[in-house]
Formats: structure tokens, C-alpha cells, sequence
């Protein structure tokens, strides 16, 4: 249906980053935690509004711009995402003496960013929004701006992240020459067509495929993850490893899943993308298992698990993928949320030994990033287990037995170096309690919040299931 | 080919008359940096360059994106009148987003010389 | 009348050579600017293509990817300009307090 209501989730979210921007510079108060709740407060609002829209299929500049259900059910949990990454880090910005304003206004840019890649049905469209995530996340990338570890997470981001960004231009430039077109459907009729010009096609979908493969961090595209999400401020980094991956998966789904068929069945691409699946899976825990650095430890962690997740898109099981992320949406903010809150004022505690004792001098925070360990670990009755579970079972079901192999083993590898934060958090002998500055009630929430995320998607699935599969049925085909 | 003439007329003597008025009116105040050559904020005799400071570097990113960003003035203006109303209304949004981002850059103090 | 297959040729060459010196210079500037000789490789092959089809959208498009690199000159610089103060030097090897 055409209509202007397909402009306003974004609409609303640009409207809200440059109210905050300009009341930042204009009104200069001493507590600035307004401009969160003014956030907030935007945030609901779109939440809202794609709630309503559920099942209408708005669609603007002709068609170009599509709420079908999929694209709204990630609106919604991106949505949900950037609002506990926000109420997470009301404390943290003053802690770290970062600017509120910036923060708020660079964060829900991106998330404007990350709309129009989901709502979009033109690679050009695409290519705009992800430069609008990636400008915004080069600069959030290095808000701490007297901290050097977070300026060299700045520089490399934005090396990386416009290296892979001329990627996607050339691929794009090469599917444009083969097919006429930019529109993703429009691609994927030449590509059931075969042209002479096939060849050109095939090396531009690789383009456009190896710069997602940057973004999302697969091995061998990965060397970039580690060093960001250490040195960028942890909300941040909560962000980076939620945000950007779910959005790249919602891209490779788009451009893959129409022609699954035809282009798994030739086989080349569907064995590299097995090739690259395998590696995520193995390289991401076994890396993990030597370092020292919680922060660097769930960096390697999330490259695992976008392997994981990229099985489930092997096995041709969009709901598995959707759930997943989903599922890591919840889980990955908790465990940042954690570390977010072993914080004290102009420092970070992110070695694995400031951990040492924390599960007892800090019983709830322990608790809880426990909890979500485990879930990261995949032990049931939690929201990993079952995610893991779904894209497993799916991937046994199309016959990809050794993929599954080396997914659990790897699995059981990261056990460990999940068990080894836990274990320190509660079997060894802290040097002395850390000032931390914690039992701030915004932090709370949002631990109690993810909490819940994990419990419910763990042990009541049902209801995410049904808009799950209610999303994945609007795809075109 | 009268309209074009007329443009040229109209603009030319725009000009003309703004270069008069400002010496009617304007102060004639003269120092000796002020009678010397122009030479693009460098003193004018020197060896070789020196490093400057830049302390306008801000000024230099903004220029950079609003010269670029007002590319996109140039496709409208061949298309405007098949645009209609929707343009017009498209192009104010756009316009208006530019000049937040101005207001923006202006109070956070990116135009200011000193400190 | 040039064949379009000779700027195809030329936008892959400029590619590449953007690739190799993003991997072979030692310096953030010069390493940004292999990444502009890339992104301008993909805008002269989309002209390229434009011509060759009749499209105008290929040259539009060019537009977009032009604002794009330019808004992402402006943050780069800023960055680098933030790595400069900080550490005085731009070389990308002493860019290197993250180990693991």
C-alpha cells in the first residue's frame, strides 16, 4: 500500500536525533540525562507505531521503501536494542566524560541508518543507509576523545569499514552493468535469466557479498573486530556487535533467499559460504580461548556466532537466523550491559582479573552477566540453547551433517572461555572490592530487561515464533 | 534571447552598483598588513614553506561537505517543473536539514577564530 | 568512440591498485586515499555501464556515491586528525595499542 506512513518509523527517529542535537547546543544544563529520556521517549514512539503497522506492507517511492512484516519485526527489536543500549549507558557518558548530546543523536542516526538498509528494496537505498550506519559508527566508535585505545578503534573502524563500503560500490557498479537495474528484484530476475553477461554478475554479487561479509566480520574478513570493540566505549561496542550484524543478515537474506536454489544448487557459492561458516565457527572460539580481555573475549565470541547464524542461512531456515538474532540481541546487550556497570569514573575494568571476586562484591550484576554467559555457552533452558537448537535442527534437516559437527564442537570449545569469566566472577579471591560505581536503576532495568528476554525466548518461545514466521512470510519471491 | 540579455543586464549592473555603494559608503581605514599583496594567510616573501598552523581545519570539513552536498541542486533544477509541488516540498526538507546541520556547526563554535 | 569495455578495464585497474596500496602504504592519509581511488573506480565503471546501456540512473547514482565519499572524507579526517593530536605521528604501525 503506498502510503506516507511508510516514511514516519524513520521520520521519527531523524526528527529525534536533530531535536537532540540542536537541544544539546541550546540548552545548557548541568544534567543532560534529559536527552536520554527525550530519546527514549522517540524510541517508544516508533516502537509503537511499527507495532501498529504490523501487516499493512506500507510502501513509498515506488516501492523502493517497504515495511513488510520482516522489515518491521527488525525495526522492533532494533528498536528495543538502541533503547537498552541508551538507558544502559545514562550513567556511563557522564562517567566517562563523553557528550551526551553526540551520543544520543550519533546512536539513533545509525539506527536511522540501519531503517532504510531493512525497509529497502534498491541496492542504491542500501548502500546510502549503510553509510549512514557506518559514518555514525565510525564517530561513536571514538566519543571517548581523550582515550587513545578508543581513537585507534576510531581509525580502524573507518579504514575498515570504507575499504569494505568501495566493495560494495564496485559490485554494486558491476551488477548495474550485467542487469540494468540496482532493484534487488530486479537482480535476482537477471540472475534466473542467464545473459552473456553472467560472469560480470556472479563477480559483482561476490563484491557486494564480501563487503557484508566485512561488516558482519566473518573469518577471513574479521582482523577489524577485536581491536573496535575493545577500544570503543562499551555501549558502544554493545551496539556494534548487535546493531551492524543483525542488519547484514537481513541484506544476505534478502539478496540470497530469492535465489537459494539456483545459486546453492551451482554449488560455488554455497560451498564458500560453507568454507566461511566453518571458519567463523572454528577461528572465532579458538582465538578466544587466549585472551585476557572480557571486552576482546565477547568480540571473538559474536564472530563465532555470526557463523552459527550464517548456518542456519546455509540450511535455507530464515525463521532459525531471525530467532537467533533475535535471541543475541538479548543476550549480548545483558553481557555488555555487565560490563557497562564495572565502571568508575574515567575507568573501564575489562581484564579478566578485575573480575576476580565481582560475583559476590556485586551479587546481582554477577548474577546476571552469568546468566548470560551461559546463554552465550548455549546451555539450556536459556535463549541460546534453543537458538542454537533451531539452526542446528534446521541445518540437519538439509543434510549439512558435518557443518552441524563442527558448529557443536566449536560450541563446546567456547564453553570454556565463558566458564573462565564465570570462574573468576565467583572462584577466585578478589585483591579488593572495586569502586565501582553501580546500583544506578537505569542499569538495573535494563539487566532485568534482558534477563527476561533470555528466559522468556528460552522456556516460552511461542509467541516470538508465530511473529517470527508471520515476518519471514512477507519475503517476496 | 531578450531574457538572457536581461539577466546579464540585470546582474551585471547588480554588481556594478554593489562594488559603488561599498565605496560610498564603506570605511576607508588603512594599515600596513592591508596594503600588503595577498598572499593566502602566508607572510608574502619567504624561502620555502613553513607548516601552518590551521586552526580553521573545521571550516575546511564543513566547506567540504556543503560544496558537495549541494550537488544534488544541480539534477533538481533540470527536473523541477515536471516535479511540481513534491519537489519543491522534497527540496525544502533537504534544504532544511542542511541548514539545521549550519545552526548546528554554528553553535558548537566551529566558526570561531579564537580558543 | 571508445569501447566500454576499455574503461571497464581501467575502472578494475584503479580497483586493484587502490587494494594494493591500502596494503602497502604505511600512512593513514595515503591509505584513505587508496580507498577514494576505489570508490572512484566504481564510479567510473557505473558511468561506464551508464553509457554503454543509455541509462541515466548510473550517472545519479555517481552523485550519491560522490556526497557519500565526501561525508566520509569529512569524519576520516576528523579521525585522524584526533590519532595526530594524540600521538603526533600518523604512520599506521604506531597505531597499535591493542594487542590479543
Amino acid at each position: 500500500m503506498n502510503s506516507l506512513y511508510a516514511l514516519a518509523p524513520l521520520s521519527i527517529i531523524v526528527l529525534a536525533s536533530i531535536i537532540i542535537l540542536l537541544l544539546e547546543v541550546f540548552l545548557k544544563k548541568e544534567n543532560k540525562n534529559y536527552l536520554g529520556y527525550i530519546s527514549v521517549f522517540f524510541l517508544t514512539a516508533c516502537f509503537i507505531f511499527c507495532f501498529m503497522s504490523w501487516g499493512k506492507d506500507y510502501s513509498y517511492f515506488n516501492g523502493s521503501l517497504l515495511l513488510d512484516n520482516f522489515a518491521l519485526f527488525f525495526f522492533m527489536i532494533l528498536t528495543i536494542g538502541t533503547l537498552l543500549i541508551i538507558l544502559m549507558s545514562l550513567n556511563y557518558i557522564s562517567l566517562m566524560d563523553a557528550n551526551h548530546g553526540e551520543f544520543f543523536a550519533l546512536l539513533l542516526l545509525a539506527l536511522s541508518g540501519m531503517f532504510i538498509m531493512i525497509s529497502s528494496t534498491d541496492f542504491l537505498v542500501i548502500f546510502l543507509g549503510l553509510e549512514v550506519l557506518s559514518i555514525s559508527s565510525y564517530a561513536l566508535a571514538g566519543l571517548k576523545k581523550k582515550d587513545e585505545q578508543s581513537s585507534e578503534a576510531s581509525v580502524k573502524y573507518f579504514l575498515l569499514g570504507s575499504f569494505a563500503s568501495a566493495f560494495l560500490v564496485f559490485g554494486l557498479a558491476f551488477l548495474f552493468g550485467a542487469f540494468k537495474t540496482t532493484d534487488i528484484l530486479g537482480i535476482i530476475d537477471g540472475f534466473n535469466k542467464p545473459t552473456e553477461l553472467g560472469l560480470l554478475a556472479i563477480f559483482g554479487l561476490g563484491m557486494v557479498i564480501i563487503s557484508f561479509a566485512f561488516k558482519i566480520a566473518f573469518v577471513p574478513f574479521h582482523m577489524w573486530t577485536p581491536d573496535v570493540y575493545q577500544g570503543s566505549p562499551t555501549p558502544v561496542t554493545a551496539f556494534f556487535s548487535v546493531g551492524p550484524k543483525a542488519v547484514g543478515f537481513v541484506v544476505l537474506i534478502r539478496i540470497l533467499y530469492p535465489y537459494w536454489h539456483s545459486l546453492f544448487d551451482s554449488n560455488v557459492l554455497f560451498t564458500i559460504l560453507w568454507i566461511v561458516s566453518a571458519l567463523t565457527m572454528i577461528f572465532g572460539n579458538l582465538i578466544a580461548l587466549r585472551q585476557t580481555n572480557v571486552k576482546r573475549i565477547l568480540a571473538y565470541s559474536s564472530i563465532a556466532h555470526a557463523g552459527y547464524i550464517l548456518v542456519g542461512i546455509l540450511a535455507m531456515d530464515n525463521a532459525s537466523c531471525v530467532f537467533y538474532l533475535t535471541v543475541y540481541l538479548f543476550m549480548n546487550i545483558g553481557a555488555f550491559t555487565a560490563i557497562t556497570a564495572m565502571t568508575k569514573k574515567g575507568k573501564e575494568y575489562v581484564e579478566l582479573e578485575d573480575y576476580a571476586g565481582a560475583g559476590f562484591n556485586h551479587p546481582w550484576i554477577g548474577a546476571a552477566f552469568a546468566v548470560f554467559l551461559f546463554s552465550l555457552a548455549g546451555f539450556p533452558p536459556l535463549g541460546g540453547f534453543l537458538a542454537k537448537f533451531y539452526v542446528f535442527a534446521a541445518a540437519v534437516k538439509e543434510g549439512l551433517i558435518s557443518l552441524v559437527v563442527i558448529g557443536i564442537l566449536a560450541s563446546l570449545v567456547s564453553v570454556y572461555y565463558y566458564l573462565r569469566i564465570v570462574v573468576f566472577m565467583y572462584m577466585h579471591r578478589s585483591a579488593g572490592k572495586l569502586d565501582i560505581q553501580q546500583e544506578n536503576p537505569a542499569l538495573l532495568i535494563v539487566l532485568f530487561l534482558c534477563l527476561y528476554g533470555v528466559l522468556q525466548l528460552g522456556i516460552f518461545p511461542g509467541n516470538i515464533l508465530v511473529f517470527i514466521r508471520d515476518a519471514v512470510g512477507s519475503l517476496p519471491f | 534571447m531578450t531574457e538572457i540579455f536581461l539577466v546579464f543586464l540585470i546582474y551585471g549592473l547588480l554588481g556594478v552598483i554593489m562594488v559603488l555603494v561599498n565605496k560610498i559608503l564603506g570605511p576607508k581605514k588603512t594599515n600596513p598588513v592591508k596594503l600588503k599583496p595577498f598572499e593566502c594567510g602566508s607572510p608574502y616573501l619567504q624561502d620555502r614553506i613553513y607548516p601552518v598552523p590551521i586552526k580553521y581545519y573545521l571550516v575546511a570539513f564543513l566547506f567540504l561537505l556543503f560544496d558537495v552536498e549541494v550537488v544534488y541542486f544541480f539534477p533538481w533544477a533540470l527536473v523541477f517543473r515536471e516535479l511540481g509541488t513534491a519537489g519543491v516540498v522534497f527540496m525544502s526538507v533537504y534544504v532544511a536539514l542542511l541548514a539545521l546541520g549550519f545552526v548546528y556547526a554554528w553553535k558548537k563554535g566551529a566558526f570561531q577564530w579564537e580558543g | 568512440m571508445i569501447p566500454t569495455s576499455y574503461f571497464i578495464v581501467l575502472s578494475a585497474l584503479l580497483f586493484v591498485l587502490g587494494i594494493v596500496a591500502f596494503f602497502v602504504k604505511k600512512d593513514l592519509i595515503t591509505q584513505f586515499l587508496s580507498i577514494e581511488v576505489m570508490l572512484n573506480a566504481g564510479n567510473l565503471a557505473f558511468i561506464a555501464f551508464a553509457k554503454a546501456h543509455g541509462l541515466i540512473e548510473g550517472q545519479i547514482i555517481v552523485f550519491f556515491i560522490i556526497t557519500v565519499a565526501a561525508a566520509e572524507a569529512a569524519v576520516g579526517l576528523a579521525i585522524i586528525l584526533l590519532i595526530y593530536k594524540q600521538k603526533k605521528t600518523i604512520k599506521s604501525e604506531d597505531v597499535n595499542l591493542m594487542k590479543g
